[in-house]
């Protein structure tokens, strides 16, 4: 590769190696196998460079990121996506305010990791990265509409968890 | 709207996701219809507890440096980088200048000598790509917070627009193969670019002013950081930039 390409590559793709990073991590659930995919995601980019159009560089190299992540996941998820559990309404309370941080970190940050990855990813590509709907339909290859639906049922399931957790407290 | 409707739609609402008319609809709803009022604060206190609470899991220094070996390798460049073709040329100067005793004072001028040459290549790459800027803002209260996670300092950016140099934005560049600030200002049709990363780490202070290949480079170090600016604006004007530059350090916080 010409050192002007390598130049190209390091300056459109390293300033989202916390992003790459982020991703993998919530992904994989584990610090090690994160760090090997984000550098293996690094490496595919590289040789698909040629193929990087000069659009959204994070969503580009989120998508291939992804894509490293669910080649290497062992065995799935532990918990499998289960319609009939969560069709329900939002309730109309505010657990969150409820909660003192702590309690609101770990219940959240617990309730994120047992989501299935499809959802677990559109909340961290949504609140963490604050992708727009058409940006994580490209890394996520659904379209809008589910990535949608996806979002509103992550929310309402991490809406329960809090209010389960205030509701328990009290 | 009925409230079914609202509801279907609300995330792509807070989410900012709407068409006009559809959001113009959901917040008429929203305004008379407690119920689903409540349900979007419920929403919003959530994305907010979200934003808040839940961890963002930042690469730290060691997989930077991991991933940019292994990017490297990959590309079968290794890299060249200017110490290989200065090293005879030091070591030629070093011994002329051990016979009169200044051989330290040569070893750090070679040492910035690659510097300089490291920097004008930045600027120079700058400017000839569409990579002028990762943030554009003039506004320097965006433009600073967004370094935040990508680099493990937070550089001081300054308003100089009342005094005709105003923000462009900011990038984050390799200099001295570490990642550092840059900072973009204007001058009519000039640009200037700022580097600076933190002082210490061997660097050594000093002072320098210089023209290469056209471009006038100015290099000093503070307490807290190094700075090396580069532009093609004439001496006396990027000299008084210089100067608003200093003076805005001396007096930051």
């Amino acid at each position: 590769m010409e050192p002007n390409e390598l130049v190209r590559f390091e300056a459109a793709m390293l300033p989202h190696l916390d992003a790459a990073h982020n991703l993998a991590r919530y992904l994989l659930r584990d610090a090690s196998a994160a760090a090997d995919a984000v550098q293996d995601a690094y490496l595919r980019a590289l040789r698909h460079f040629g193929g990087w159009r000069g659009a959204d560089a994070r969503a580009w190299l989120l998508a291939i990121v992804r894509n490293v992540c669910r080649s290497t996941r062992p065995g799935g998820d532990a918990v499998e996506f289960d319609e009939a559990v969560h069709s329900g309404d939002i309730a109309d309370e505010n657990p969150a305010a409820e909660l003192d941080r702590r309690e609101a970190r770990e219940t959240l940050e617990q309730a994120l990791e047992r989501l299935p990855a499809e959802f677990r990813e559109v909340i961290v590509l949504r609140e963490l990265e604050g992708l727009s709907y058409k940006e994580i339909a490209d890394v996520t290859g659904v379209p809008v509409g589910t990535v949608m639906s996806r979002l509103s049922r992550a929310r309402e399931r991490l809406h329960r968890a809090l209010v389960a957790a205030a509701g328990g407290r009290s | 709207m009925t409230c079914r409707e609202v509801e279907l739609r609300l995330d792509a609402y807070v989410d900012g996701e709407l068409a006009e008319p559809e959001a113009r609809e959901v917040a008429a709803h929203l305004a008379q219809c407690r119920v689903c009022a409540a349900r979007h604060d419920s929403l919003m206190a959530l994305r907010a507890a979200i934003t808040a609470q839940v961890s963002y899991h930042r690469a730290d220094a060691a997989l930077r440096r991991r991933v940019r070996a292994a990017v490297q390798a990959a590309a079968g460049t290794g890299r060249r980088r200017w110490p290989v073709l200065w090293r005879p040329l030091a070591a030629a100067a070093m011994i002329a200048f051990v016979a009169i005793g200044a051989w330290q004072a040569s070893a750090a001028r070679a040492a910035r000598d690659e510097l300089a040459g490291d920097v004008l290549a930045s600027h120079v790459r700058s400017l000839l790509g569409e990579h002028l800027t990762d943030v554009a803002s003039t506004d320097q209260h965006t433009v600073k917070p967004w370094f935040n996670g990508r680099l493990d300092f937070s550089p001081p950016v300054y308003d100089f627009a009342g005094v005709g140099f105003p923000l462009v934005g900011g990038r984050l560049d390799y200099v001295d193969g570490r990642p550092v600030a840059a900072l973009v200002y204007g001058r009519r049709r000039h640009v200037i670019n700022v580097f600076l990363w933190p002082a210490g780490h061997g660097s050594a202070a000093g002072a320098a002013a210089e023209t290469r290949q056209g471009y006038h480079l100015r290099h000093w170090t503070t307490p807290a950081f190094v700075y090396w600016v580069v532009s093609d604006l004439g001496t006396a004007e990027l000299d008084q930039f210089a100067e608003l530059l200093r003076r805005a350090d001396a007096v930051a916080p």
